[in-house]
């Protein structure tokens, strides 16, 4: 469990810079062919970053504390009741709602993530994660202007208190992965439903 | 290296410093006085050597002195120790107040919950109104919880290192719990004149509050209430007057290796395991939540 966890992570922290280096391959390359073939490799290695790092928010948030072994389901409700206690930090959610979505969002996180990395309909779970993270990231954001200091309890690397520097290497490393893949995803299946149809289309009178 | 005080019924402060896993030995009888044990031993094994310190038979004859003299109750005061311990230090003059006891509850309760608090701070007063008044006659009565309180005062509260000490001193004759209250309830009154003592001396007898007085000589009492001793605003190391000081520096120092960024900050250790610390408010739901899920382990 903790390799499978370190691997997650070090996908998570460099996962990145991958894709932001095919970013400029794809803009290197004239030919909308050899284009399309390198942003669909894009696409699968974008799908595996971007579930790394939704696998890995939820590993943090389900793996027992420290000094405590991985049991089911006793170790996981610690873990989680523990994560309640850093939804409620962020004042946003009553007690109720706080446990409720703290029991709710490493589940969700592990079903978007495995969503993810099998690349079905990654135009959509690439959506979903980007409005999720957008979604963490103004909560962060608001945390920060009311002056809170709080761990983020984002399940991801060590504790740290959220503000600017923690909300920007989250923007670049997390939410870019997943608006780019989202960007990809559709702009392959809008150029795949065009191409069919630029081919049937009846050819331009050429002009006279 | 864990570090535990144990303290009487009646203030007397036993202590001992456990040489192996058998031997004990007997170091002082003085409130300054400390339980030290090796890491190589649980906290509730060390606990529990506490206990039988604290109730056994009384073997050592220095001890067994000290304790007569200071009127101790049969049940608790006569400090014991194994056939390998030895009476080390020699006899010191018994002090009636020992270290102040700044808990709730029984120490060999499953969860001891550390709370690092500054009496001026708005967020530790709601963290002790709105959820540890409520854990209180709940989880610490019925043995679940142990609560402790560590000062930290931060130096931005002009009153905070002030209540502190008085604090320190009210524990050391027993009446933390009421002041603790006393304080928090009125934080809004004595935080604008610092009139902390008209809030003590309303939370216990007139005869425990001169105890208390006595003890705040030195430490800016009758004088100016908002005396911050020249160590705690300047992060610099000076002689200092005030004998309380010694206890809250000592809190402070638990608190700057976690290290304790804002007020409040808890620490929980379930069975000896720490639980990274938790900042902030949290409501009494959510926290019992968390208790629940630690005891069904």
């Amino acid at each position: 469990m903790n390799a499978l966890g370190s691997l997650l992570l070090w996908v998570t922290d460099h996962g990145y810079q991958v894709l932001l280096i095919g970013l400029v391959v794809v803009f290197c390359v004239r030919e909308p062919g050899s284009r399309r073939k390198i942003v669909r490799v894009l696409l699968v290695l974008g799908g595996l970053v971007v579930g790394a790092i939704f696998l890995a928010a939820a590993y943090g948030k389900m793996k027992p504390p420290a000094g405590f072994a991985w049991s089911w389901p006793s170790s996981v409700r610690i873990s989680l009741a523990w994560f309640s206690m850093q939804v409620e930090s962020y004042h946003l959610l009553s007690p109720a709602a706080s446990s409720a979505l703290a029991h709710f969002l490493p589940f969700f996180e592990l079903f978007l993530g495995l969503w993810l990395i099998s690349s079905i309909g990654l135009r959509f779970s690439s959506l979903v994660a980007s409005f999720t993270l957008c979604g963490f990231m103004i909560a962060i954001a608001m945390a920060y202007h009311r002056g809170l200091k709080i761990d983020c309890g984002c399940g991801i690397g060590p504790p740290e208190e959220v503000g600017p520097a923690s909300l920007l290497r989250d923007g670049l490393k997390f939410l870019l992965p997943a608006v780019l893949v989202a960007i990809g995803a559709f702009w392959i299946h809008r150029s795949a439903v065009a191409a069919p149809l630029r081919e049937s289309a009846p050819a331009a009178p050429e002009a006279v | 290296m864990w570090i535990i005080r144990a303290t009487t019924g009646t203030g007397e402060v036993i202590a001992g410093r456990i040489r192996d896993t058998m031997g004990v030995e007997i170091l002082s009888n003085s409130g300054e006085a400390e339980l030290i044990y090796k890491s190589d031993i649980s906290l509730g094994a060390a606990r529990a050597l506490l206990a039988l310190l604290l109730s056994g038979p009384c073997i050592a004859t220095i001890s067994c002195a000290q304790s007569s003299t200071a009127q101790p109750t049969p049940a608790k005061s006569a400090a014991a120790s194994t056939t390998h311990a030895r009476s080390a230090a020699p006899a010191k003059p018994v002090t009636s107040l020992g270290a102040p006891v700044k808990a709730y509850g029984s120490s060999n309760a499953p969860i001891t919950m550390e709370v690092f608090s500054d009496y001026e701070c708005p967020s530790c007063r709601n963290l002790f109104e709105g959820t540890l008044r409520q854990m209180i006659p709940d989880y610490v009565a019925s043995g679940k919880v142990y609560l402790v309180h560590r000062d930290f005062p931060l130096p931005m509260h002009k009153y905070g290192y002030q209540a502190a000490r008085w604090l320190n001193a009210a524990a050391r004759v027993g009446e933390f719990q009421a002041v603790e209250g006393a304080l928090y309830d009125n934080q809004n009154a004595w935080a604008m004149d610092g009139n902390i003592e008209k809030y003590v001396s309303g939370a216990m007898s007139a005869a425990d509050f001169k105890r208390v007085q006595s003890q705040m000589q030195g430490c800016g009492y009758p004088g100016d209430p908002a005396v911050k001793p020249a160590a705690f605003a300047l992060g610099a190391q000076t002689a200092q007057t005030c004998a309380l000081d010694a206890y809250i520096d000592q809190d402070r120092a638990l608190g700057n290796k976690i290290p304790v960024q804002a007020t409040p900050t808890y620490v929980i250790t379930y069975k000896g395991n720490r639980l990274p610390a938790g900042s902030g408010i949290v409501s009494w739901p959510i926290l019992k939540q968390f208790f629940d899920s630690l005891l069904s382990q």
